[in-house]
């Protein structure tokens, strides 16, 4: 048995060796357009044509791929802003914060799960709630539009 | 944390860890001996794993560090408990 192959018995966890760097370079846009995705990619789920099966499964892994794909990235996002962004002051100014991180991985981790909509909704609606504080912590007032995507539905930026 | 592996996710323990490299991680060796100068460890941060290079130890506290020290900024100090383990290079 190679050495790659006994180890591969073990568990693989992923460790986080970034951020050291101090590039001050955080923006909560790319976690609302995860979750944009993973929402539009739920709806295209349930929009599958079934008259040709073996069409309909390859539309199925690749759909279901990207909606994997960027819950990674919505999950990574968040680990990003929270570990690298927001500082303790941060979450004593604003104590719902670090629930709402909590939330967002376990809404996205449902959301990657399952075909759950509600679980799509629940996590970009997390991420706007962040967005907004992001914003407020950078001294510029967050505001709601309504996104250009398909999903139509909001996203937070600010004036 | 008895053995487990890792999969490196990050550039600051660069040149020698990589990011996507693979490392054993083992609790073992603390078991007999203090956590040096010099070791790569991996703590819990918020959740996360996180592998670092201990650089100073002053009153069971660890100063820990990447590598990537070109433009790098202190990680700051971590105590014992935080420890999880010992960082091997497959």
């Amino acid at each position: 048995m190679s050495l790659t192959r006994f180890l591969s018995i073990f568990q693989t966890k992923v460790a986080f060796a970034h951020c050291d760097i101090p590039c001050g370079v955080y923006d909560p846009h790319n976690m609302q357009m995860a979750a944009h995705t993973i929402i539009r990619m739920t709806e295209l789920l349930g929009k599958v044509d079934r008259k040709d099966e073996v069409k309909a499964e390859h539309d199925i892994a690749r759909i279901t791929r990207v909606k994997e794909k960027h819950g990674d990235l919505l999950e990574d996002e968040l680990g990003t802003l929270e570990n690298d962004y927001f500082k303790p002051e941060h979450f004593s100014e604003y104590p719902k914060l670090k629930g709402l991180f909590e939330k967002g991985v376990k809404a996205s981790i449902k959301a990657r799960q399952n075909i759950d909509l509600t679980a799509c909704e629940e996590a970009l609606s997390i991420t706007q709630e962040i967005a907004e504080i992001f914003f407020k912590t950078k001294g510029v007032t967050p505001v709601r539009v309504k996104s250009v995507y398909p999903t139509e539905r909001e996203i937070v930026t600010h004036k | 944390m008895l053995l487990t592996r890792l999969k490196i996710s990050g550039h600051s323990m660069e040149p020698q860890i990589r990011n996507g490299d693979f490392v054993l991680a083992s609790s073992i060796p603390y078991f007999f001996s203090k956590p040096r100068k010099g070791d790569i460890v991996v703590f819990k941060k918020e959740r996360r794993l996180i592998i670092k290079r201990i650089d100073q130890v002053k009153n069971y506290k660890y100063k820990v560090l990447g590598d990537n020290k070109k433009d790098s900024l202190d990680f700051g100090w971590i105590t014992r408990i935080d420890i999880l383990g010992k960082v091997f290079k497959i």
